[in-house]
């Protein structure tokens, strides 16, 4: 019998389910990262996460030389609700 | 209609459905409507279109920016998935 602690992966929303309590990385629309601890998802990928790093880039270009300055903003937030329709993508770390 | 039981080719899949199941396990290229592409062995996926990942490698503008060991892909940013020869 399958339990709530059953490690395969048999459906996508496993992968996450597997995730929990540990460290992810977020890719959301609008060029924004987040990496922290997830607390909890539901199927549309809400989540909360703790101890987040957001980092926010921005690509400018430069004026007279055209050339592309790729500027990064980063902050921490301790607690954070995403909506899910904001995620692109979600990998657990990487796990030996 | 006879079923011959037998492992169909991708190729010979009936519905879009048919071929997402005949794929899992392969490596392929998924798309998103921002134009990054995400290469790596497809886990598995579901009726939105979710999708997990192995082995990934993100590119964009055809450059590799990023490796992942799993991930997930949120169905809703999918433009298309193809197989790939390797």
């Amino acid at each position: 019998m399958a339990t709530e602690e059953d490690n395969t992966v048999r459906e996508p929303l496993d992968l996450i389910r597997l995730s929990l309590d540990e460290k992810v990385y977020v890719k959301l629309k609008g060029e924004r990262e987040l990496r922290g601890k997830l607390h909890a998802y539901d199927q549309h990928l809400n989540m909360i996460l703790g101890d987040v790093e957001e980092t926010v880039t921005m690509v400018e270009i430069d004026e007279e030389t055209f050339e592309e300055i790729i500027k990064t903003n980063k902050r921490m937030v301790p607690y954070l609700f995403v909506r899910g329709d904001g995620v692109i993508l979600v990998s657990p770390p990487l796990r030996s | 209609m006879a079923d011959s039981g037998q492992q169909q080719a991708p190729s010979s899949a009936k519905t879009p459905a048919d071929f997402l199941k005949s794929i899992k396990g392969k490596p392929v290229i998924v798309k998103l409507n921002s134009g990054v592409d995400y290469r790596g062995v497809l886990a598995c996926l579901d009726g939105y279109m979710n999708i997990a990942m192995e082995q990934t490698e993100e590119y964009v503008n055809g450059q590799l920016k990023n490796k992942y060991g799993d991930c997930f892909i949120r169905g809703n940013n999918v433009l298309y998935i193809s197989t790939v020869r390797s």
